[in-house]
């Protein structure tokens, strides 16, 4: 019966913690220049999400390590510190995004520009972190995550042409703009394979105590709850192709992406993009300052726990405090969240082997897994995905930041 | 040597500035925008905050891709028929932001009307412009 609460809890609170900004962002960008076109980069991500999930919680569960404990113990300290230095980079650019996201949420629905909002915003996702602990991280505020789903019934409201949007699961180039088109598909497939999100689900996965029984639930977890959220970034997508697209609306703030669901529930679509954003960004910034202390602190050989009392890891709490705090510091300066987001998730792509050609090395060891190590199709799936990813991000990017 | 010649020409290509079709349909993305919100406005689905300050964000964007677009404008249109285009667009912008903070919802509603005909006018010329490419 237990277990059986976990595993609804386990598909909720992946559907709830799915969205953040990185998804929202680049799914309306795309829904609004090219529709249904880039519904493949969606699809193609979360796949590969689900398997790099189920093989994090494996992990776990099997050979009681976390991924960043194993990285450092099967390669070194020096290959750990080198995969480190990318990793979190790249993990505080999405964190700043994200807090620059809640900030904006609470811009348009109160009228306080973000900047004001940085330095609240960043005390409460700190005091939370102090203070919370694991399952309330975990649950809480994936929970509140599940007002995304709106986006879903705005995409039902909204009646959209299934067989137009079927044809979009397949890649088709766009007639002009190809290097805007590929950026946005790279942007996608990093918004849907963060690496953090592997190091907090196997962080979690120690912190909850997981054995080899807990396999067929994580199984069971990745599949549903990555699907579903899957689905949630596809309905945002569809929303901004159907609401934004023929009223030639692209999407570059916030404010023009709020108008979506205007559009598709007119009576509360504003509060109800304004809650999910507040809530997915919310969500995620807990979980990228969870996974940040994790890795410095798995990697180092601290103390780390979000469920013992900070003075028991001081290093572990001091960790976040700190990232949360710089993390604040351009926000309050009036970077545009937008385009870090932007920028932040292609070079999540571009990073990606840095972070999961180790982990999948890993998955093959059979010091490390025994007879659940990966099968072939773990193995095509998730270095077939990274590998398209990375090499349209070291095409695309330069061509967008040249290109302005 | 043939992959560093076309690696410098794609740079090169991409160092571009944003063609006059890209800063139209920017210019028509952020009427567009004002459009849609003006009619959520009058039909109290947003906020009057959230509803004048995108309209001044609106105002703002315009103001700033249009004058970039006229310092050199496409030979193929008229730069005065856009400049006037451009003109009202932004004047209707700034007197809807007043509107809503005067909560004229009639007022509004007329001058909502004029920036629906000025996104036809703009729209006429974006598909000049695009045509001439």
């Amino acid at each position: 019966m237990k277990k059986i609460l976990q595993l609804s809890l386990g598909i909720i609170t992946s559907v709830g913690g799915f969205l953040e900004i990185g998804s929202v962002t680049t799914a309306a960008q795309a829904g609004a220049q090219f529709g249904y076109k880039l519904l493949w980069a969606i699809l193609l991500g979360t796949l590969c999400l689900i398997f790099l999930i189920e093989m994090s919680g494996r992990l776990a569960a099997v050979s009681k390590h976390t991924i960043v404990d194993a990285i450092r113990e099967r390669f070194g300290f020096p290959f750990f510190f080198f995969v480190l230095l990318g990793t979190v980079l790249v993990a505080f650019m999405v964190l700043v995004a994200e807090l620059g996201g809640i900030g904006f949420a609470l811009q348009i629905l109160t009228g306080i520009r973000f900047p004001w909002w940085a330095l609240p915003v960043s005390f409460v996702v700190w005091l939370l972190m102090w203070k919370g602990t694991f399952s309330l991280i975990e649950n809480g505020a994936s929970l509140l995550g599940l007002v995304t789903v709106s986006f879903v019934v705005a995409a039902l409201r909204l009646n959209p042409d299934w067989t137009s949007a079927a044809s979009g699961l397949l890649p088709t180039l766009p007639d002009d703009d190809k290097s805007k088109y590929w950026f946005l598909a790279v942007s996608i497939l990093g918004a849907s394979i963060s690496p953090y999100l592997t190091f907090f689900y196997s962080s979690g996965a120690i912190e909850d105590k997981w054995d080899r029984t807990y396999l067929p639930i994580n199984r069971v977890i990745a599949a549903f709850g990555m699907t579903f959220g899957g689905l949630l970034s596809m309905a945002v997508l569809i929303v901004a192709a159907l609401a934004l697209r023929p009223k030639g609306i692209q999407v570059e703030t916030f404010q023009q992406a709020a108008l979506m669901m205007t559009t598709a529930l007119p009576k509360w679509g504003f509060y109800l993009f304004a809650l999910s954003m507040l809530f997915a960004c919310f969500g995620a910034a807990l979980e990228i300052s969870l996974a940040i202390s994790y890795f410095f602190s798995q990697g180092f050989g601290w103390n780390w726990s979000e469920d013992v009392e900070p003075s028991s890891d001081a290093r572990f709490a001091f960790v976040y405090t700190l990232i949360i705090g710089f993390a604040a510091v351009p926000l309050m300066f009036g970077v545009d969240p937008i385009k870090i987001t932007m920028m932040s998730m292609a070079l999540t792509s571009a990073t990606l082997p840095l972070a999961i050609v180790p982990f999948l090395f890993l998955m093959n060891d059979p010091i490390y897994l025994g007879k659940h190590r990966n099968g072939w199709i773990s193995n095509t799936v998730v270095g077939v995905v990274i590998l398209i990813s990375f090499v349209l991000a070291v095409v695309s990017i330069p061509l967008e930041i040249m290109g302005g | 040597m043939k992959r560093l010649l076309f690696a410098t020409v794609i740079l090169l290509v991409s160092c571009k500035p944003p063609t006059p079709a890209e800063q139209m349909d920017a210019i028509l993305s952020w009427v567009g925008s004002a459009i849609v919100l003006g009619n959520g406005w009058l039909r109290h689905t947003t906020p009057d905050t959230y509803t004048r300050q995108t309209l001044t964000l609106s105002h703002d964007q315009l103001r700033q891709i249009g004058a970039e677009l006229l310092k050199s404008p496409p030979a193929t249109i008229d730069s005065t028929e856009l400049d006037g285009a451009l003109t009202r667009s932004g004047t209707h912008l700034a007197r809807m932001a007043q509107l809503v903070e005067a909560r004229n919802s009639p007022g509004f509603n007329q001058v909502l009307d004029s920036l629906e005909l000025d996104q036809k006018a703009l729209k006429q010329l974006s598909d000049k412009i695009e045509s001439s490419q």
